[in-house]
């Protein structure tokens, strides 16, 4: 397989590795994907939805410069879940965005440890200045994880989706 | 380091098949958002421009293959979209053609089709390739029959419907073609 994206930063954690998307995690995106377990970010979807939006995924980085990164276990090197900026041109903001794909992943800290990572970078090495998370209304999980993140509801946010509002999460900008 | 994004480019008498990239997506946009994009399923959202994009992009990344932008050779401006188009719910590639307002009626469509059909034979060494044609597009219909697609049967798709198998014309066929020409001039 030819791989046209190149020169894509990649991020350890103490657990963790953070990498631009492959064709290999595809698999494990689309059982995320048309499972209920997307109920919040916009699933679930069929097979054929789950891979466009792989695409687009991946198609992120190349339009933007960045884009989300999968993160996998170091240790086995099994992916488990994607996380990083998520800037699509028909956000109001610049977004910090994270999914666990496989549930057994759930419940270990690992989307927290990711995120930080990439809003680490985010901040660090792309330079924003801030950013927000968008959380669906009922996505506790997420909510909580925002919070232990250190951001905080921004009632004052515009919407990204303004007929369908959601939490929107401001960061705070590290100084670190 | 900046992340680098690289595909094989085409050039042909008129346009350069080159990435899309965001500066694209402007006329992108208006396209997809226009009643235009009736014959490939829409018109859509601004929002599902953006991903249509980034997902054309990154069907590069994931086949190996895919579409390009066609830009004006001379001022590089965004024209359509046009190349191999190969989701996991299609019956196999095809070549898909897009022209934005702007460019119809230029033959822009058919030049970089047909650069498309040449990458796919010449340089993946296919054998076979088609084009799938909504059965009431009747524009993207003409092309193929000028393109000297042969049809076969309908592929019926669950949301976008009925589409017309559109075989092109084979490496084999192309070339008792052009001998064919040859011999008359």
């Amino acid at each position: 397989m030819t791989a046209y994206l190149a020169d894509t930063p990649v991020l350890t954690t103490e657990r963790l590795t953070l990498r631009a998307p492959k064709l290999e995690d595809y698999p494990a995106w689309e059982a995320f994907f048309t499972s209920d377990r997307a109920q919040f970010v916009g699933g679930p979807v069929d097979a054929a939805q789950a891979w466009r939006s792989y695409g687009h995924l991946v198609g992120m980085w190349a339009l933007k410069g960045c884009g989300s990164f999968v993160f996998e276990r170091t240790e086995d090197g099994v992916v488990l879940g994607s996380t990083g900026p998520w800037v699509p041109n028909y956000y109001p903001e610049k977004e910090i965005g994270w999914t666990v794909w496989r549930p057994e992943a759930e419940g270990h800290g690992y989307a927290f440890e990711a995120a930080s990572a990439a809003r680490d970078y985010a901040f660090q090495t792309l330079g924003w200045d801030t950013a927000v998370s968008y959380i669906d209304h009922g996505n506790d999980r997420s909510v909580a994880l925002a919070k232990r993140l250190g951001a905080f509801e921004d009632e004052n946010a515009v919407q990204p989706h303004p007929e369908k509002p959601c939490h929107v999460y401001r960061h705070p900008a590290r100084s670190a | 380091m900046s992340v680098s994004f690289n595909i094989p480019e085409i050039e042909t008498a008129r346009l350069r098949l080159r990435l899309p990239m965001a500066s694209d997506l402007d006329a992108y946009t208006a396209f997809r958002m226009s009643d235009r994009s009736k014959g490939v399923g829409g018109p859509f959202d601004a929002a599902s421009a953006f991903q249509s994009l980034a997902a054309i992009v990154g069907q590069w990344q994931l086949r190996g293959y895919g579409r390009w932008m066609v830009a004006d050779r001379e001022t590089d401006a965004p024209l359509g979209i046009v190349g191999i188009f190969h989701p996991t719910d299609w019956p196999e590639p095809e070549i898909g053609w897009s022209v934005f307002a702007d460019a119809e009626g230029k033959g822009i469509a058919m030049e970089a089709a047909l650069a498309a059909r040449d990458y796919a034979y010449n340089t993946l060494r296919w054998r076979r390739i088609v084009s799938l044609v909504l059965e009431d597009n009747h524009r993207s219909i003409a092309l193929a029959k000028r393109m000297g697609c042969v049809a076969e049967d309908i592929f019926a798709h669950p949301t976008f419907g009925n589409l017309r198998v559109w075989r092109h014309l084979s490496p084999a066929e192309i070339c008792a073609t052009t001998e064919q020409m040859e011999t008359q001039t």
